[in-house]
């Protein structure tokens, strides 16, 4: 059994094929069942993200397994053959760790390092073993999977920073307030960008987000949108007053927050910290409110600047990270590998202990005089003799390289009269 | 004696300044597990003069400094255990190597204290006072880091501060933590201390040093000080003061317990320098 992994992902496929062959969140513990009752092995684990949807299983013969799965795509999703063939990739053994380890490690995201896509991963095993169609090979590779990635989080700096405009202004928030549960947001402006962040900063659960605009109706539309309160813009300055966190994003040709207006709502505040988070263009907020104390300034520019060296810091991260990963299947591939020894050895076993109790039975007349302790003792030191004489023969055949194990088990075969006992492994 | 745990915050600092520059759990425990210890041996050292003293080792300001430090030490320890907070480490064990180098370099002396000094008020004032400091010097360290935080994301100048500190407002809590544990310390040192020169009868003792305790001696002049320093601090943000106007408070007031404890305690007074 070899394993095998059929797939698709953001690199081979365009945005629409990925939304068809997407398995949603309720459907996938039933598509696993289908995939598992289709392939021989009777295992799979389907990992279905935005991004990808990847296919592991174990086979016996690379081609036909690799024709199931794509057949399998095809059928459950209502798509051509044809039109999916050209997009989908496959692997099989190490090169579905490397794929597998490089992908839980967030190496082949969108977003190169993203720490979504581990809980993703997780998940989508998680789902497969429940539903009990993972084996041995495929929880042993699962669980590298999750040890290379964290080895790649705790051992690079390749998931540190926030590498887009909201996450770097969430980042920097959480920097200044520490939770941001209890605090409360304004947005001033009700375009496409403001309504972005507003729906971040949500996700924190902050304690309010209140909508400024001057066209009330854009401000109650986003607020409903987002799950906020709308207020008129005359009464933007009260709302200035109780805001910790305040987003700018409106189309004014003129700064709507002046140093001065900050400078008078600071002392209603008691010089609580402001975070203003300008990100108009032309800019919102008047940059010498930077220099009051307790205000925290960052702009569309500052933000970018952040996010652009996150970026080249994980870019620097990138050669430490692929390094593990390579590590990391390099002990996996010398498991796989000693799995292929894995018949020889059971075979030579079994053949060692055939020979055994077949001795033992020929000498039972002559033992049969002895007291019931000696004949104990007679069988346990004959059966540590053939542990022992087995010893150093396994441990050398499990740490041979794929070729030098068939040449192995060939001579052993040979040697040992093995073919029979081999072949009734191979079927089970 | 000293010099065994000064060494071992030494090798404890190195641990921080590793952990600080790059984090991770095993590096965090080791950094924990040196600084402890090296409490630990600091423990020996202090319980070892208690047993040749006879008493709290306290009399003489090199001997009070290394029970600050020890002090000093266990409260990180207590915070770091409270708070799984390790990224200030590295500055409270650089304070703890520079204070411990006073009593390294000054031997405490080992005579028997006279018998003044056997009072348990005393030994409860000292002990206060100690506290009290130890609990100063904690939120100095917060109150730095609180600065040097605040100046990086103020300037958008994100470095290895803003990576590797808790948030400003962790640091703020921390902070007026540490300064009200402190106080209380103070205020009760303060009284105890008080209440133990009347009792020692400091008017017509024969030991000019009680003879000299009055509010105009430097040393009592200045633990009045530090009182007045951090009873503003503890209300300074009812006033209207800033956060970080707070920590710097917070800085400059060790600065008034350092000098109170070595300049003013080593040369200037009168009715300390038991």
């Amino acid at each position: 059994m070899r394993l095998l992994l059929v797939g698709l992902s953001h690199r081979t496929a365009p945005v629409e094929l990925r939304e068809q062959v997407d398995f949603s969140r309720g459907d996938i513990g039933e598509a696993v069942s289908t995939l598992a009752a289709r392939v021989r092995s009777g295992e799979g684990v389907i990992v279905s993200t935005c991004n990808r949807v990847e296919i592991y299983t174990e086979a016996d013969s690379d081609e036909a397994a690799r024709d199931e799965v794509a057949a399998f795509l095809s059928e459950y999703h209502g798509i051509s053959r044809e039109r999916l063939e050209s997009h989908l990739y496959a692997r099989s053994d190490a090169d579905v760790a490397r794929h597998l380890f490089r992908v839980a490690a967030g190496l082949d995201s969108l977003v190169v390092g993203e720490p979504q896509i581990l809980g993703q991963v997780k998940s989508a095993y998680e789902l497969a073993a429940d539903k009990q169609t993972t084996g041995g090979a495929l929880n042993r590779l699962f669980h590298a999977a999750f040890a290379a990635a964290k080895r790649v989080r705790t051992e690079t700096g390749l998931a540190e920073g926030a590498v887009s405009v909201s996450y770097a202004a969430i980042s920097l928030a959480k920097k200044i307030f520490g939770r941001l549960e209890g605090l409360s947001v304004l947005i001033l402006g009700a375009g496409e960008m403001a309504e972005l962040t507003a729906t971040h900063l949500k996700g924190q659960n902050v304690r309010s987000l209140v909508v400024a605009s001057r066209t009330l109706a854009n401000a109650e539309a986003l607020a409903q949108a987002v799950g906020g309160a709308a207020v008129p813009w005359a009464k933007m300055p009260e709302a200035l007053a109780g805001a910790d966190i305040v987003v700018t994003a409106t189309g004014a040709a003129e700064p709507v927050l002046t140093r001065e207006r900050i400078a008078g709502v600071m002392h209603q505040r008691s010089h609580r910290p402001l975070f203003l988070i300008d990100i108009a263009v032309p800019r919102d907020v008047e940059a010498s409110a930077g220099d009051l104390e307790e205000v925290f300034l960052y702009n569309i520019d500052d933000l970018h600047q952040i996010v652009n060296e996150n970026l080249a810091r994980r870019a620097a991260e990138l050669q430490s990270a692929e390094q593990i990963v390579s590590e990391e299947v390099e002990k996996f591939g010398a498991w796989l590998r000693s799995r292929t020894a894995v018949p020889t050895v059971v075979a030579l076993r079994q053949r060692f202990e055939h020979i055994r109790q077949a001795e033992l039975k020929r000498l039972e007349p002559k033992m049969a005089a002895l007291p019931p302790e000696a004949r104990a003792r007679i069988d346990e030191i004959t059966r540590l003799i053939v542990e022992k004489l087995l010893l150093t023969p396994t441990e050398q055949l499990k740490a041979s390289d794929e070729q030098m194990i068939q040449a192995y088990a060939e001579a052993l075969g040979r040697l040992f009269s093995l073919q029979p006992a081999l072949a009734d492994e191979e079927k089970k | 004696m000293d010099l065994i745990p000064l060494i071992l915050y030494i090798g404890a600092a190195a641990a921080y300044a590793r952990y600080f520059a790059s984090p991770d759990r095993r590096r965090g425990r080791a950094a924990t597990a040196a600084l402890a210890a090296a409490a630990l041996a600091h423990t020996f050292v202090i319980g070892m003069r208690t047993v040749q003293v006879g008493a709290a080792p306290f009399a003489g300001t090199a001997a009070a400094v290394s029970a600050f430090v020890w002090l000093l030490a266990l409260a990180y320890l207590y915070t770091e255990n409270t708070s799984d907070e390790r990224s200030m480490g590295l500055f409270i064990v650089v304070l703890l190597v520079l204070l411990q180098l006073i009593p390294v370099l000054n031997t405490p002396m080992v005579e028997a204290p006279s018998t003044v000094l056997r009072s348990p008020l005393f030994i409860v004032h000292v002990s206060a006072m100690l506290f009290a400091y130890a609990s100063f010097g904690l939120a100095s360290v917060i109150g730095i880091t609180y600065v040097l935080l605040f100046k990086e994301i103020k300037k958008k100048q994100l470095g290895i501060f803003y990576k590797r500190l808790p948030s400003l407002q962790v640091l703020d809590r921390m902070n007026m933590r540490a300064v009200t544990i402190g106080w209380t310390f103070i205020t009760a040192g303060i009284v105890i201390g008080g209440a133990w020169a009347m009792t020692s009868a400091v008017q017509t003792a024969p030991d000019p040093r009680l003879r000299a305790m009055s509010i105009v001696d430097p040393k009592i002049l200045f633990a009045f000080l530090c009182w007045g320093v951090y009873s503003f601090h503890l209300l300074s943000r009812r006033i209207g003061w800033s956060a970080k106007r707070s920590a710097w408070l917070s800085a400059i007031g060790f600065v008034i317990v350092l000098l109170n404890f070595i300049p003013v305690g080593f040369f200037l007074t009168r009715s300390h320098n038991f």
